[in-house]
């Protein structure tokens, strides 16, 4: 893969002659086994849906959760490692409800991606095995997809969130597997005044696209979040089965019948 | 009293635990702005003041605080606290050595534009009208309680600082009082 392998891939501590860090650089090809995710934004909110691999047919697909609600006007989409995932999500989830006992207002989806970051950057650190901090990068790739509330204005937020700590905002954006595939087909359909019907349609057509398996309501995640009408206030919401066969169907994305075929 | 152009806060009582309770809230304030890359808002202010109190809560900041400024809506806020986070956010206040003169004073003068009319402002009066509070009228009822303060409590003398906070930025006022 790369020109020059030597000790240098080695530690996490050690730059290579050519300026890079390829346990990093190993850890965003972990991402690119993992299943693909996507997340979209609209005026109106986010949704994210992510494909779950499900790899037997006695497994149980909703024991293995690729979408978590980190606050309530807050979602995270991942792909790649999932116990790497919830260390991360733990210090999210820990960070949002920190962050609203000393002010009192929900935390910024950026700085909760910040604070997330700032963990994902700590391997390496700490030369005992008692420290506890990570002795190699997290093998995973996040999404944050919220609202941040000014007033009685909503702003839709979207970040990714990447092993070597660095995030980056985007308007549509794939992770995993798939994203080659998946982020050039949302650059050619993205449009900035889409509705989240529209997003819907757009990303599980994309999952679609560039799923290894069929498609169904089984092996797929989606969660959107928007603002509750009401309450006025931004709501993370996670489709349930019957929620996902409907958007599969309402979208011609797979056909009644393939639905209850699946089953 | 400290401030930023957005929230003010008034804060009596010890001196030394005024100024260090003032420096911190700066500190937190500034820190605040470069992690989060957007200044703090008074109700978060407001919050943060209580946990911070309340961190001390066995060995007390000995200060009376109120701090003041428009909340997310661009209305105007005041909040008011006890020595250890007790805090409440409320339409006026009064703090410190005359609090006990000044917060029936301002019960009978302020008439707030109320959420609730009958409980604030006017109180225990009969056939009251309820309109908005303008800035010169309280103005007025801050100048009038001081100079009632002045005349019965001792330890109320030489000067009054008042902040006006608008959407426009801040105003700042000196008040001369008795000086015996």
């Amino acid at each position: 893969m790369f020109m020059t392998r030597s000790e240098y891939d080695r530690g996490v501590n050690t730059f290579s002659p050519e300026g890079r860090i390829f346990q990093v650089e190993y850890a965003n090809e972990a991402i690119k086994l993992g299943a693909t995710a996507i997340g979209i934004q609209t005026n109106e909110g986010v949704i994210i849906a992510v494909e779950k691999r499900v790899t037997s047919p006695l497994m149980e697909p909703e024991s293995v959760p690729k979408i978590f609600e980190i606050d309530a006007h807050l979602a995270c989409a991942m792909s790649g490692l999932n116990a790497d995932a919830r260390t991360l999500i733990e210090r999210a989830r820990v960070e949002a409800q920190n962050y609203w006992f000393t002010y009192n207002e929900p935390m910024s989806v950026e700085s909760v991606t910040q604070s997330v970051c700032n963990l994902a950057m700590q391997f390496g650190e700490g030369s005992d095995r008692e420290s506890g901090s990570m002795s190699r990068p997290f093998g995973v790739a996040l999404l944050f997809a919220g609202i941040d509330k000014e007033g009685s204005s909503i702003k839709p937020q979207l970040f990714h969130a990447d092993p070597s700590g660095t995030f980056v905002s985007y308007l549509a954006k794939a992770i995993g597997s798939g994203s080659e595939g998946a982020q050039t087909a949302l650059q050619d359909a993205y449009d900035k005044a889409m509705s989240l019907a529209d997003a819907e349609k757009l990303a599980l057509q994309t999952l679609k696209q560039v799923m290894e398996e069929q498609i169904t309501a089984k092996n797929i995640e989606v969660a959107t979040v928007k603002v509750n009408e009401e309450t006025n206030m931004p709501q993370f919401k996670k489709y349930t089965h019957e929620e996902r066969e409907e958007a599969l169907t309402r979208n011609g994305v797979t056909t009644a019948q393939a639905a209850t075929a699946s089953e | 009293m400290s401030s930023t152009d957005k929230t003010v806060l008034a804060s009596a009582g010890f001196h030394g635990d005024v100024l260090t309770l003032v420096k911190r809230i700066g500190v937190r304030m500034q820190n605040y702005e470069y992690q989060h890359r957007k200044p703090m808002s008074t109700p978060a202010c407001a919050q943060m003041l209580a946990t911070m109190l309340y961190g001390k809560r066995f060995f007390p900041y000995y200060t009376y605080n109120i701090l003041a400024g428009l909340d997310a809506d661009g209305k105007g806020c005041v909040f008011s606290y006890d020595p250890v986070g007790s805090y409440e956010r409320e339409h006026y206040r009064a703090a410190g050595t005359a609090s006990a003169l000044l917060q029936p004073f301002l019960d009978n003068q302020a008439r707030a534009l109320a959420r609730i009319p009958d409980y604030i402002g006017r109180k225990n009066q009969q056939g009251v009208v309820f309109e908005p509070i303008s800035k010169e009228r309280a103005m007025t009822i801050i100048k009038d309680v001081f100079t009632s303060a002045a005349e019965r409590d001792i330890y109320t003398g030489d000067a009054v600082d008042i902040r006006i906070v608008t959407k426009d930025g801040l105003e700042e006022h000196r008040f001369p009082l008795r000086c015996d």
